[in-house]
């Protein structure tokens, strides 16, 4: 469905120099500043597949996504959507996608969101019968019945990306972009915004390509991920594979009856193990090891525990997806 | 074709139902206008109640040129007002995204998003003068005239939409374009009077440069005079159809080189 190969974006613009002198400076000089958003980026998504893209701040998703949407022009490189390159083929692509870019709407502000709908309808020529049911679907998925008749810029933030998502579905889009659709939105919302994509994707198979920081969103509704940084995809694969890859860390937490007993043991002694495979952390009454699973056995650590104080309670924890991304923006793969 | 103008009319139905939502607002607008361009007129008045003419035109030839620049200039300023957004916000804040992920032509999109109604304040003040040029008799009213007046509203408006869509579309570069846009437009403003009584570089700049003078005076001149057709409403068109070529392609040429904004 979606095919990228090579693709880079380049920003260039006049280098800026601080103070009021410096902008004085900045009038007469000529040099200019290159940022490479996006660095010669290759992938492919398959029809039906819900894609998490994630990456920090400034990382290259959004610009990757305005150019698979057709707003930016890859400096170098290519992508075809649907067959559609799409920065070429503005209009052929739109009609099949639907974007919703959770910090900006694609809305009507003064307008009722009613009138809105009846718009699209007309822009992405919907015929009636498919708007009727389309209608019937998204009211009842994303439930915006209370609040049709608002105007758009009196709705609350949840009501809104609702709203987004409902103008973005209306043409039954091939593929679906969201950029941080869940930025802002209290729980109950964003589980709401969640079960519609999935149900959007299992109805249509529609194709979705998901941003986010809120790795949970990711969890719940990706199989595939695929993590940029610094304009690099570093990482294509399962959830699943990724856990495996890096998921090598367990987490263990023994409650503890005198945790001051534990005070003169150094267990990086015990085991000779360095900071990087063990990390320990005490607490008021309860002790954490964060490991490598492969250089100590979890009945060791238990064991050498047990020997200075009861344990009262055990606690063991895989992995989270949050801390293999925390590592690898922080050291990369 | 007749999807766009099916389109058209949604659209336009829409600002009809907030129009009327906002009778006081659009009453203002229109009041407004209507006065600023009256005063130009009393100025104008009381010029001539000092000299008997100017350059050779009289008060009632000057009045007709000076309300027949105003019906393309509202015609424009009505249909086209938010060109001006482009200037100012929507490169600037990436708002220009949501154009280019409709199935429809970005320009159809960034003219129907906004109609000005005090651009009524120009038309009005237009028609009355023209009206009281035909009551006196300073032009008259024939076939061929009716058929070259609308001719020539309707290309001199596209001039304007044209010098617009020119500047505002060099955003795309320089993401803020409103103070040159501002700049060229006002230019318009000399083309309400005779080109004649200004100095040269101001001739050259309004007749070959942005060419206010064939939206307006040398198109009015015919009228008034009966003379030159084809330097003056001819060239008219043969400008308004150049001048639209040409600003159309910078806008085309600048949607590549968008950059929308970060988030």
């Amino acid at each position: 469905m979606i095919h990228v190969e090579n693709m880079s974006k380049e920003f260039i613009s006049p280098k800026k120099y601080p103070g009021f002198k410096g902008a004085i400076k900045g009038l007469f000089s000529n040099e200019k500043v290159r940022k490479l958003a996006v660095d010669r980026i290759s992938f492919d998504i398959d029809k039906g597949e819900m894609v998490g893209y994630i990456g920090s701040n400034g990382a290259g998703k959004s610009t990757s996504i305005k150019m698979m949407t057709g707003i930016l022009t890859p400096t170098d490189g290519f992508c075809t959507v649907n067959g559609i390159v799409p920065y070429e083929h503005r209009q052929e692509n739109a009609a099949n996608i639907g974007v919703v870019f959770g910090q900006r709407t694609q809305l009507w502000w003064d307008l009722p969101l009613s009138e809105t709908f009846s718009i699209l309808k007309e822009v992405y020529n919907v015929s009636d019968v498919d708007y009727k049911e389309r209608m019937d679907f998204l009211q009842e998925v994303l439930g915006f019945d209370s609040f049709i008749h608002s105007t758009v810029r009196t709705l609350s933030l949840g009501q809104r990306m609702r709203a987004d998502l409902a103008a973005a579905l209306l043409h039954n889009p091939k593929v679906l972009y969201l950029d941080e659709p869940t930025i802002g939105l209290d729980l109950v919302v964003k589980d709401r915004i969640r079960q519609a994509i999935k149900e959007i994707n299992a109805q249509y198979e529609t194709t979705v390509i998901l941003t986010t920081h809120d790795l949970s969103d990711i969890e719940e509704l990706c199989e595939k991920i695929m993590i940029i940084d610094e304009g690099k995809i570093i990482y294509n694969g399962t959830i699943a594979q990724i856990k495996d890859l890096y998921g090598k860390r367990r987490m263990l937490t023994l409650d503890v009856k005198e945790i001051q007993t534990l005070s003169d043991l150094n267990f990086h002694n015990i085991f000779q193990l360095g900071e990087d495979k063990l990390q320990v952390k005490k607490e008021q009454s309860s002790i954490t090891f964060n490991f490598d699973k492969d250089s100590l056995n979890i009945s060791h650590i238990i064991s050498k525990v047990m020997e200075k104080t009861a344990v009262r309670d055990i606690k063991m924890q895989d992995t989270q997806i949050t801390e293999i991304v925390k590592e690898i923006y922080k050291h990369g793969i | 074709m007749r999807r766009y103008l099916h389109l058209y009319r949604v659209f336009a139905g829409q600002f009809m139902k907030s129009l009327i939502q906002s009778k006081v607002d659009f009453l203002i607008g229109l009041i407004g206008f209507f006065f600023s361009q009256m005063f130009g007129i009393i100025f104008l008045s009381l010029v001539f109640k000092q000299i008997p003419n100017l350059n050779g035109w009289t008060f009632e030839q000057l009045v007709f040129i000076y309300g027949f620049a105003q019906i393309p200039r509202g015609i424009d300023h009505f249909l086209t007002d938010n060109i001006w957004m482009l200037a100012m916000r929507y490169v600037i804040r990436g708002e220009f995204d949501r154009f280019l992920l409709r199935p429809i032509n970005p320009f159809f999109q960034l003219i129907c998003d906004r109609f000005q109604a005090d651009a009524l304040g120009e038309l009005i003040v237009g028609f009355v003068l023209v009206g009281v040029s035909v009551g006196n008799h300073t032009v008259t009213i024939t076939v061929g005239n009716v058929v070259l007046f609308v001719i020539s509203v309707l290309t001199g408006a596209l001039i304007y939409t044209a010098i617009k869509l020119l500047f505002a579309s060099l955003a795309f570069w320089i993401k803020d374009s409103i103070a040159i846009l501002q700049v060229a437009y006002e230019t318009s403003d000399f083309a309400k009077y005779p080109i004649s009584i200004y100095a040269k570089p101001i001739r050259f700049l309004l007749t070959y440069m942005i060419p206010f003078a064939f939206v307006a005076f040398f198109p009015a001149s015919y009228f008034l005079t009966g003379k030159n057709l084809l330097t003056t409403i001819g060239a008219e068109v043969l400008i308004a159809f150049i001048a639209w070529l040409l600003a159309y392609a910078v806008f085309r040429k600048g949607l590549t080189v968008y950059e929308s904004a970060g988030n």
